[in-house]
């Protein structure tokens, strides 16, 4: 008797353990409103997809939920059904999910809550966890949806739709069957919206009233689909071979776009055409955001270009779009070398002219050394030049002239040079009238060496000699003679001077003496001695025969030195 | 505007169809219910394969299809015979950076207009579908109708 009743207990608490026993495999949260139907499906797929029997319970009871059909709370298939909901279902309820060898459960925790809506006040909540949300996509015909889930047993019908509490009227909708469809959707559409349902259970009617939150999304661009590749547009690209080169494609696509983007050469992807060297590599793409586009980049890398680079297409792709660049060698710019040619001569012009300017003097002299020879001109002169200068008179011997004269000037220009120089008072006959010598001898000489003294000492001598005069007169007026001007020391005032002299000075220049007045010490190379060479007849003559017994260096050879020990012998 | 990372990274947004339903996960399953406030939608990730020339042309985009987190993915497999859709645990982008397409996880991606559909490239023919009242999972179907729906509207999110 004892183990028939523990049997008929243990035989009760059967699916109590069970129940208990079977692992919860969703926590769900529901919050229908008070007075209105309400059902639940007990389902998990895959697991309710096949045959299983399903038990509802409300907890902590035992006691599965009826499934009387007249029961406000009862069972109908898979479903629990709520006819209608009351605050005192508030509750935990339970589904248990048994096949042959498994069970789970589902945990649903229902909070019962008042619904105020139209006229009533909705400030406590601004949104329910039961309110639909669904969207409207702006310029386009959509729609809404009523979701009435219901089992088969509840019959539902005559849905009115509601925006801000006013039903719903007008050409842009129509209500069909769960569906408020919406033509041409504009911004207005967002709000707040209700669907409200009849329905009919076993004779008794009840009303189901869904709130729905609209959104309504921004307008699409223009609806294209077609990636648009704006770079590369099968161009040429010119490179210079063994250069770094970096290539953008860009593309502008929607922003729910799920193409690939990539750069391919032969067809083939380039990081997979170049693994090997990696000369070649596909960048990293980015993009930028707008409204109603993306706009990417991705770049492809050249570390060196090659010559098999030249002429292939690298062909950026976009979904179906693709775009190709190649690679050409630049052209020569001939105006470029033309223009560079010109300035170049130019400059090498300006410069020969700078040089020649500057080295006037000794590429003279050089060219005299090297081209010209030794031997004399037949033009019926006798002497290279007339050496004019101051006399000393009376007291006032003028020791600096006459060393330069009758000392340097033969030095250099006759031993050194091997010049003929007419010098009066030394090379006059005795006897001779001092016109006549001057007359006749200047005659015979190719240049006219005037030495100048300053001004204290010269002055008075140029303006009282009357055969200076002659000399200057000859040698400007009849012979068209060139003058040699040498300045003793720096003239600072030429205005006191016989105008003959002022316009010599003018014409030809005049040099500068410079150096001591010690003959050992003078050499036909100094910068001085060049000057009064250059101005001198470009013609050497072979030096009279005493001075032609001496060893000597010739002064127009650039190699040589002077010695300045060699003695002096005047003739 | 905003400027994208230059890192390479799968597409995101969610999923929504003409009858307003959403898609959620529910365990390792992933179902399609009317959207509310209380029920999040899954972020979907996308990614185009990169080996696109080795696939059919001109059926869509090959795309993987997963889950922005956790890191699920979709494929497609026999089950008895049966194309049958799966979720499992699966990295998108050790998928994208196969040298080869991986064609079990791949979707061909064909939009128009607004909306998407995702054909397995396993099994052409076979379209992601869910069921026209929700609270379904989300399965593949070769009957293009009115008891399922095949068209998504796909919304990436910035």
């Amino acid at each position: 008797m004892l183990s028939l009743l523990l049997c008929g207990v243990s035989i009760a608490l059967l699916p109590v353990i069970r129940a208990d026993e079977c692992d919860i495999i969703s926590v769900q949260d529901e919050t229908p409103a008070v007075g209105q139907p309400f059902a639940f499906n007990c389902t998990y797929p895959p697991l309710t997809s096949g045959k299983v029997y399903v038990t509802w319970y409300k907890y902590p009871s035992n006691i599965p939920v009826s499934k009387n059909t007249q029961s406000r709370i009862h069972q109908d298939q898979n479903w629990i059904l709520f006819l209608p909901l009351a605050w005192e279902d508030s509750g935990i309820y339970q589904c248990v999910i048994n096949n042959t060898d498994t069970c789970h459960r589902i945990h649903v925790n229902l909070t019962v809550f008042k619904k105020y809506w139209c006229g009533a006040s909705r400030n406590s909540r601004p949104y329910s966890l039961d309110e639909y949300q669904q969207i409207l996509h702006v310029g386009k015909d959509d729609s809404l949806t009523c979701h009435l889930n219901f089992p088969k047993s509840c019959v539902l019908d005559s849905i009115k739709w509601y925006k801000d509490c006013k039903e719903i009227e007008g050409e842009r909708f129509a209500s069909w069957g769960i569906k408020l469809s919406v033509n041409n959707v504009s911004a207005e559409d967002r709000g707040n919206y209700a669907c409200q349902a009849r329905l009919t259970h076993t004779g008794k009617q009840y009303t189901v009233l869904n709130s729905i939150t609209v959104n309504v999304t921004e307008k699409v661009g223009n609806g294209r689909r077609i990636p648009k590749i704006i770079y590369p547009k099968n161009n040429s690209i010119e490179v210079q071979l063994g250069s770094t080169l970096i290539v953008d494609c860009n593309i502008t696509d929607t922003r729910e776009n799920t193409n690939l983007r990539c750069w391919r050469v032969n067809d083939t992807l380039v990081d997979i055409y170049y693994s090997d060297s990696k000369r070649i590599q596909e960048g990293i793409e980015s993009h930028i955001s707008f409204q109603d586009h993306n706009f990417y980049t991705v770049n492809i890398t050249f570390l060196e270009v090659k010559m098999e680079d030249y002429g292939h297409p690298f062909m950026c792709h976009a979904g179906v779009s693709a775009a190709y660049f190649t690679l050409k060698l630049p052209v020569p710019d001939f105006r470029a070398y033309l223009i560079g040619g010109l300035l170049a001569l130019t400059g090498a012009a300006v410069s020969a002219v700078c040089i020649y300017s500057i080295f006037k003097i000794d590429i003279v002299l050089w060219y005299r050394s090297a081209f010209h020879s030794t031997g004399s001109i037949e033009d019926g002169k006798l002497y290279d030049a007339y050496v004019l200068y101051p006399k000393p008179q009376g007291e006032r011997p003028s020791h600096d002239v006459d060393t330069l004269v009758l000392k340097i000037l033969p030095e250099v220009l006759e031993r050194q040079c091997g010049y003929r120089l007419f010098i009066f008072g030394r090379d006059e006959f005795p006897g001779q009238a001092v016109a006549n010598v001057i007359d006749d001898n200047i005659k015979l000489c190719r240049r006219l060496i005037i030495i100048i003294v300053p001004e204290s000492l010269s002055l008075d001598l140029l303006k009282n000699m009357s055969e200076e005069q002659i000399a200057v007169y000859n040698a400007l007026i009849q012979d068209g003679m060139k003058v040699i001007l040498i300045e003793l020391e720096k003239v600072k005032d030429y205005t006191a001077m016989p105008e003959s002299i002022q316009y010599i000075r003018q014409k030809h220049g005049a040099i500068q003496w410079s150096g001591d007045f010690t003959e050992q010490s003078q050499c036909a190379k100094t910068k001085f001695w060049k000057k009064v060479r250059y101005h001198m007849p470009p013609k050497r003559y072979p030096p009279s025969s005493s001075v032609q017994l001496l060893k000597h260096t010739p002064c127009d050879l650039t190699a040589g030195k002077w010695e300045a020990s060699v003695g002096f012998i005047t003739p | 505007m905003q400027r994208g990372l230059s890192v390479i990274r799968p597409i995101v947004g969610n999923i929504q169809d003409n009858n307003h339903l959403v898609w959620v996960l529910q365990g390792q399953t992933l179902i399609s219910v009317p959207g509310k406030h209380g029920k999040v939608p899954v972020t979907i990730a996308l990614i185009p394969c990169k080996h696109p020339e080795a696939l059919e042309k001109d059926r869509g985009n090959p795309v993987y299809l997963g889950l922005k987190e956790p890191q699920f993915c979709l494929l497609c497999t026999k089950v008895e015979d049966q194309p049958t859709l799966k979720l499992t645990e699966q990295n998108i982008m050790d998928l994208y950076n196969q040298a080869e397409p991986v064609k079990p996880f791949l979707f061909y991606h064909n939009q128009s207009g607004t909306t998407s559909t995702f054909e397995s490239v396993a099994f052409p023919g076979w379209f992601i579908a869910v069921c026209s009242k929700g609270d379904c999972s989300l399965i593949l179907t070769q009957e293009l109708g009115q008891a399922y729906t095949t068209d998504f509207k796909f919304t990436v999110l910035a």
